[in-house]
């Protein structure tokens, strides 16, 4: 009896230690997000103009599931943490079963009238997982390498499951996530090194041996020749780094930029839509929103400073490092510094799974600064 | 509280500082390669971007007019309507089943009734149409236009306007196209025009020629050929190309990825000046050419199968009629009726044994027969063998060796004058005999026999003009006496073309100057401003003694004059002609499988007159060619009066219609 309402307790201090910082970037985030979608959309077909309509929506469905969130103890989540994981893994091997084939790879779940993105909710639930692991595997005062072999299998199950859609980006984030939680524990920086050290040989064999599919390779490829094959391989990474470069230092304005009215930036909406905010509000504008990230994560980090017990430390970590990895990859890859893979960008990009998911990320970290130690 | 027991944070603090230096770090690159794309390399990326949405359109030339001497036009352009369709949007139920779209209806079976399409046409159309969208990528052929028919009625396209809506995914694509107004009448002098084909464009546009600065371009490819240009490709559309073609134009527009002109006036400023060039028209020509005159050549080749006609000023050169027969429709094979007219058209003539597609009065070479003999006779005074006055006798028969010549029937006694008027053959056999072939060929290569005579619109043969090393050549040493008599008469080895006999009669007429053929009179700019203007050439003057020629000319005159004369039978006071029949004998070897009659007509003598008019001071020089006519003086004689007839009579009108 009074275990079952101890959470309900725990909102009146939620409501005191609400973190403004937090809610106002992710906000102005938001509302960034969506009037760049109606940009990003304004000159593309009638179909394609309501796309930030369902956007709002989806915001909105995420804000107020993250409100509940925020206004629970975040410890409540460790008792979510493993039935969560097993949805998302059995999900993810019904997106073999089930799953739409668009543009050859199936990632799609379709529940009714939704279609559902199982590798999204699957970052959530390694998240909460991972934090709950990493809760209790303290004590140990040399950490090795057996240290991290479960959490690393806890990882490379639905990683690879991810891996094998194909989806390679996502994968790339899972074990991102994976390894920026468990470089929490206090292992010696030899074993970081020799970790590294394997991790290049791996990718150097999975390079030299032809383990990736074609158009995997074929990115990579394109990223090392940037202006090589500009009508082809190149088009998206191309025609993404005309239009930030076309923006100058202060674009050309609301809903002008030509590379995006032109049509010459597909995926403007899905994986693009930071080169149409580039375009429109210049360096200026990217300069903000590039901020706003860093704050976010710095943010999220303080948080998981002050946590007051691991599970909040680590679940905070794994939160930042959702948005960190998922800004990186997207801002990387749009600007030509890294290849081309499939990576949203955090409440920016459309996609109902992953803002629900950011938000959800958000709710927890809401939760964990509200029951920090003040 | 187990959760609160187990918390030891301290662990995982010392890793923060590391996190967010590594944060702070990266941001700071992302940072960094925006200033570098955004603030330094602005210029580049702006640049690029512009030129993705500038586009230069070509505007197109008209091509340059062709007109006659009495201001007809001959060639010209008009307008022409061809309808394209795109597959997804005219049959959208043929589009696989997840690819929806807005454009939900059928509209094809629509769009073909107003197209007047056959209910076959239809059907084997919408099987394409529905093949092109079987395949599931997005740039396919499904979303690709079609065009579905060619030079389409202006009714038709009219309707296709007004009711967009019930034709949805129809588009009328305006062009412009060449067109002859006579049609077949000028068909072998105009030539057409036609699609530059493949090799012509590797000529003007080698490897690697996109890459080249555009002065080097303008080296190569002075004209500036492009694919799916026009060009001519025989005739005077061909020989003028370079006047004729004028040179494209270009406007700068707004395209976006797509393809479609965007006109938000927010981008216009983004057109550099200068935006536009406007083409210039090909230049206009008028020529010496008439075409009331050709109609007249054409009216009296009605009867024949094949032939040719050619009128050339006598004084000038210039040539005033250019007739072959059969012809050919010049707006059927340069497609500006569509393609497939154009395909049938040429399925029908390149195997047609009549050979339409020949200009056979200059491409064409033939047996002169007796037109020749005056050159023979020519041959002889001036070279003092013949005695003008000198009579043989004609038994008909002449026996060399073993060999029998023969003429048409006995003439009995016979002189120069007499025998060019009768064309007896005895007579020019015994002056070959001492005048011999090569002072006979001499003359006829004064007057341009074997000899191309330069009119450059249609390849030219060159005709043969034999000599003894030519024979001697062939037949390896074995001269007979027989080659040279033949020659004597136009027969044998010897070959000439119309326009060649023509020019060379008209030497004749003229006192002995040879000119260069002349058909274009002068190059007008396409606002009619004179540009050039083009002189008779003379090739060169002949150099003989005016009483030798004073007696060939007589004799030419007696054809007609002398009631014994070949062409007496058509003698009209009001119509001094002069002029000499030919019957030519032409060497036919049937093939296998012919058909009697098809062997017996080709077998046929070829039928020739050469005429000069009027008689006494020549203004015209005329040669007719019937092929396989038969006879010389029944059946081309008449033809070279009518068209005579038809000159005077024009000829009169305009003097009467001058100031």
């Amino acid at each position: 009896m009074a275990r079952g309402l101890r959470p309900l307790r725990r909102i009146v201090p939620a409501r005191d230690h609400f973190d403004w910082p937090l809610f106002l970037g992710i906000a102005a985030l938001c509302v960034v997000g969506a009037i760049n979608l109606y940009s990003a959309t304004s000159a593309a077909k009638l179909a394609l103009q309501e796309l930030y309509v369902q956007q709002v929506y989806w915001l909105v469905v995420g804000g107020i599931v993250a409100g509940i969130l925020a206004s629970v103890d975040y410890r409540m989540f460790e008792k979510w943490a493993w039935p969560s994981y097993g949805v998302g893994l059995v999900l993810l091997v019904l997106v073999f079963i089930l799953g739409r084939d668009i543009r050859g790879s199936s990632r799609w779940l379709s529940i009714g009238p939704l279609s559902i993105q199982p590798s999204e909710t699957m970052k959530i639930a390694l998240i909460l997982v991972l934090a709950k692991h990493l809760h209790t595997a303290h004590g140990s005062e040399h950490r090795g390498l057996r240290d991290l072999l479960v959490p690393a299998l806890i990882a490379a199950v639905p990683a690879a499951l991810v891996i094998k859609q194909p989806d390679l980006g996502t994968g790339l984030i899972l074990s991102l996530i994976f390894a920026s939680m468990v470089m929490l524990l206090a292992v010696p920086l030899s074993l970081v090194l020799r970790l590294l050290g394997s991790f290049i040989a791996v990718v150097w064999a999975v390079w030299e041996f032809d383990l990736l599919k074609d158009y995997q390779r074929a990115r990579i490829e394109a990223f090392l020749n940037p202006e090589h094959n500009i009508l082809g391989t190149n088009w998206h990474a191309h025609h993404a780094r005309v239009a930030i470069g076309n923006g100058g230092a202060t674009g050309w304005g609301f809903m002008l930029g030509t590379q995006n009215q032109f049509h010459f930036l597909p995926d403007q909406f899905t994986d693009f839509p930071f080169p149409v905010l580039a375009e429109d509000w210049g360096f200026a504008g990217s300069c903000l929103l590039v901020t706003i990230y860093a704050f976010l994560v710095l943010r999220a980090l303080e948080i998981a400073y002050q946590s007051r017990d691991r599970f909040g430390a680590a679940l905070a970590t794994g939160v930042g490092a959702l948005f960190f990895w998922h800004a990186v990859f997207n801002l990387g890859m749009v600007t030509g510094l890294l290849p081309v893979v499939g990576v949203t960008l955090p409440l920016f990009s459309y996609g109902g799974s992953s803002v629900v998911t950011d938000l959800v990320g958000v709710g927890f970290l809401m939760s964990v600064s509200a029951h920090r130690q003040s | 509280m187990r959760l609160a027991s187990s918390s030891d944070v301290g662990e995982f603090r010392g890793r923060f500082k590391w996190y967010a230096l590594t944060v702070v770090l990266t941001f700071f690159v992302i940072i960094g390669r925006l200033f570098d794309l955004q603030i330094l390399e602005a210029d580049r990326y702006r640049g690029e971007a512009r030129e993705n949405i500038i586009r230069r359109i070509t505007m197109p030339a008209a091509r340059g007019m062709v007109e006659d001497s009495g201001g007809n036009v001959l060639a010209s352009n008009r307008a022409s309507w061809n309808i394209a369709v795109v597959p997804g949007r005219v049959l959208p139920s043929g589009r696989p089943p997840h690819r929806v779209g807005r454009y939900e209806t059928d509209t094809w079976a629509t769009i073909a009734g107003t197209l007047r399409l056959t209910p076959v046409e239809r059907d084997s159309w919408a099987i394409r149409l529905r093949e092109a969208c079987q395949t599931d990528e997005d740039h396919s052929a499904c979303w690709r236009s079609t065009i579905v028919r060619e030079d389409t009625p202006r009714d038709i396209v009219v309707e296709l306007r007004q009711h967009a809506a019930e034709h949805q995914g129809a588009d009328v694509i305006e062009t412009s196209v060449r067109t002859y107004p006579f049609g077949s009448l000028t068909a072998h002098l105009l030539g057409y025009v036609g699609e530059i084909d493949a090799e012509t464009l590797v000529r003007y546009r080698p490897e690697g020629y996109g890459d080249l600065a555009s002065d080097e371009q303008r080296k190569i490819n002075p004209l500036g050929y492009e694919p799916g240009d026009t060009v001519g490709v025989v005739g005077l559309e061909r020989a003028w190309e370079a006047m004729l073609r004028g040179q494209r134009g270009w406007v700068k527009r707004i395209v976006d990825a797509r393809g479609r002109y965007r006109t938000e006036p927010a981008y216009q400023s983004l057109l550099e000046e200068p935006s536009r060039q406007d083409p210039i028209a090909g230049r206009n020509l008028r020529l010496a050419f008439d075409v009331e005159l050709q109609k007249a050549a054409k009216h009296a080749m009605a009867k024949q199968l094949g032939g040719a006609v050619v009128a050339m000023e006598v004084r000038t050169g210039r040539v005033l009629a250019l007739y072959s027969k059969p012809e050919y429709d010049p707006n059927e094979v340069s497609g500006a009726q569509g393609r497939a007219r154009l395909r049938e058209a040429f399925a029908r003539l390149r195997p047609d044994p009549l050979a339409p597609l020949l200009d056979k009065t200059t491409t064409g070479a033939f047996p002169p027969g007796s037109t020749f003999k005056p050159f023979a006779a020519l041959a002889g005074l001036e070279d003092d063998v013949l005695k003008p006055e000198k009579n043989e006798v004609c038994n008909q028969f002449v026996f060399y060796g073993r060999r029998r010549f023969k003429c048409t029937h006995a003439h009995g006694v016979v002189n120069l004058r007499a025998a060019i008027a009768q064309s007896c053959n005895i007579y020019f056999f015994k002056l070959a005999e001492s005048v011999g072939i090569d002072r006979i060929a001499r003359i006829g290569q004064l007057f341009g026999f074997g000899e191309r005579t330069g009119l450059a619109i249609n390849p030219e043969s060159p005709g043969r003009m034999p000599t003894r090393a030519f024979y001697t050549n062939i037949f390896r040493g074995a001269y007979k006496l027989g080659f040279t008599l033949n020659t004597a008469i136009g027969q044998g080895a010897m070959t000439t073309t119309p326009l060649q006999l023509a020019s060379a009669y008209a030497a004749l007429g003229n006192g002995g100057t040879l000119f260069v053929p002349q058909v274009v009179r002068s190059v007008v700019s396409s606002e009619g401003e004179l540009l050039q203007d083009f002189h008779p050439r003379v090739r060169r003057t002949i150099p003989m003694k005016p009483q030798n020629l004073a007696r060939i000319t007589d004799g030419l005159k007696q054809v007609v004059e002398s009631p014994r004369g070949t062409a007496h039978a058509l003698r009209d006071p009001a119509l001094p002609v002069s002029g000499k029949t030919g019957t030519a004998q032409v060497g036919y070897a049937s093939k296998p499988g012919e058909s009697a009659s098809s062997a017996w007509y080709y077998s046929r003598d070829d039928a020739w007159f050469a005429a000069l008019y009027p008689s006494m001071a020549p203004e015209v020089a005329v040669v007719v060619l019937v092929e396989h006519g038969i006879s010389g003086p029944a059946v081309a004689a008449p033809i070279a009066f009518e068209i005579l007839h038809a000159y005077a009579k024009l000829s009169d009108k305009r003097k009467g219609s001058a100031p």
